[in-house]
């Protein structure tokens, strides 16, 4: 019992974190909850779709059918679980039985985004990701606050290397959560990849406010780095600009150091310098 | 920290001294309208065991409701990461490599377009 409780927490945690795991949960649920599925509690649906989706990702199709039936046992006409269904077809890559009965859903529930979202997964897993970002734009006209597909738009619009829209997105998240210090970062990243003068002035204040946010980010100091270091060799840049570009880059490596003080990095600034961009 | 059984006797406690504190005031005003006395202050036992009874139930209070929160609100966001944050788990596709590192799969499809 306590072995189940110990498995329950970690599973928990990993829940919680969106650590995605899929492996490790396969083997906690192979050695403790595979025997005891009854004992799972109140946790025990949410547990059942984690193991389900990592069981799918590890290809044991016999766990995820298993989770499924348990899941049905419970709830025996739930659309949620209908489209775990509708997952366990993907990744068989039964694409369209999978789409068929995730329309089915959609029929049965015009607002169920679940579903919606996993018709533009399968776009992604077949590798069609414009159609999938036309169809996730369609998806955001209405579902306007959903952070998460927001996120997933802006990872597409940088595979399809179309960065401005991509730091839109980002903005769009940094509304909804100001006080992440990942958003500032991403947005920074982006702005820095799209280059140029004004972007990388754009990405150094947005590094600077998630280092604000999370002192103890060290992509974030890395890219505050970088983006002064390019202020200051910019030729179309005032002097006044670059000197203060100058302190600021000092003051970040200093940071740097102080915080690698106990891991012994020797020769920082040649390897900043592996990274500059031309 | 969990509420312990210590702090709950605790927050009993000061909470039914609290109520003894308040009979306690009531009583002495029908004293004084029985005597047909003035009211000029409370008993100063009275007003000792309202202010220990506070501080008791300050405490246990403070012991039962749980832990404190950083005030700070990034401070949950401080041990996240962007591996695990840009997770999202209601887009997740399953066609990637995770399937050929399971031993028992083995027919590879090689018909796909």
């Amino acid at each position: 019992m306590t072995n189940v409780n110990s498995s329950l927490d970690q599973l928990r945690v990993w829940r919680e974190n969106n650590d995605r795991k899929s492996r490790e949960i396969i083997e906690i649920w192979i050695r403790n909850l595979n025997s005891n599925v009854q004992k799972l509690g109140k946790e025990k649906p949410l547990v059942l779709e984690q193991v389900c989706i990592a069981a799918l990702d590890c290809n044991e199709l016999g766990i995820a059918q298993k989770c499924i039936q348990e899941l049905y046992k419970d709830f025996p006409k739930s659309l949620r679980v209908k489209k775990f269904e509708a997952m366990f077809l993907e990744a068989q890559e039964k694409y369209e039985e999978a789409i068929e009965i995730l329309d089915n859903i959609i029929k049965h529930d015009e607002t169920h985004s679940g579903a919606k979202k996993r018709k533009i997964a399968i776009l992604k897993a077949q590798g069609r990701n414009v159609e999938a970002i036309k169809e996730l734009a369609d998806y955001l006209k209405i579902f306007m606050a959903d952070v998460e597909a927001w996120q997933e738009l802006s990872e597409l619009y940088i595979t399809e290397q179309d960065f401005s829209k991509a730091a839109f997105c980002v903005e769009e998240l940094i509304l909804h959560n100001p006080h992440n210090h990942l958003l500032h970062q991403r947005y920074a990243d982006i702005k820095y990849t799209q280059g140029g003068l004004e972007n990388i002035e754009i990405a150094r204040s947005y590094y600077c406010q998630a280092v604000k946010l999370n002192p103890n980010n060290m992509r974030a100091l890395y890219g505050l780095y970088l983006a002064t270091t390019a202020i200051a060799t910019s030729q179309k840049c005032s002097s006044q600009k670059k000197k203060e570009a100058l302190k600021l880059s000092e003051w970040v490596l200093d940071e740097i150091q102080s915080q690698y003080k106990d891991v012994e990095v020797s020769d920082m600034e040649e390897r900043l310098g592996a990274l500059q961009l031309n | 920290m969990p509420a312990t059984l210590f702090h709950r006797f605790v927050l009993t406690i000061g909470f039914l001294s609290l109520f003894h504190v308040a009979y306690s005031a009531a009583q002495h005003r029908s004293y004084l309208r029985l005597n047909e006395l003035d009211f000029t202050h409370l008993p100063l036992d009275v007003i000792i065991q309202a202010f220990i009874s506070l501080f008791v139930i300050m405490y246990g209070v403070m012991n039962v409701a749980g832990d404190f929160k950083e005030i700070k609100a990034s401070a949950e966001l401080e041990n996240r990461f962007w591996e695990t944050f840009k997770n999202v788990p209601s887009f997740y596709t399953f066609s990637h490599r995770g399937r050929f590192l399971n031993p028992s799969y083995s027919s590879y499809k090689g018909d796909d377009e």
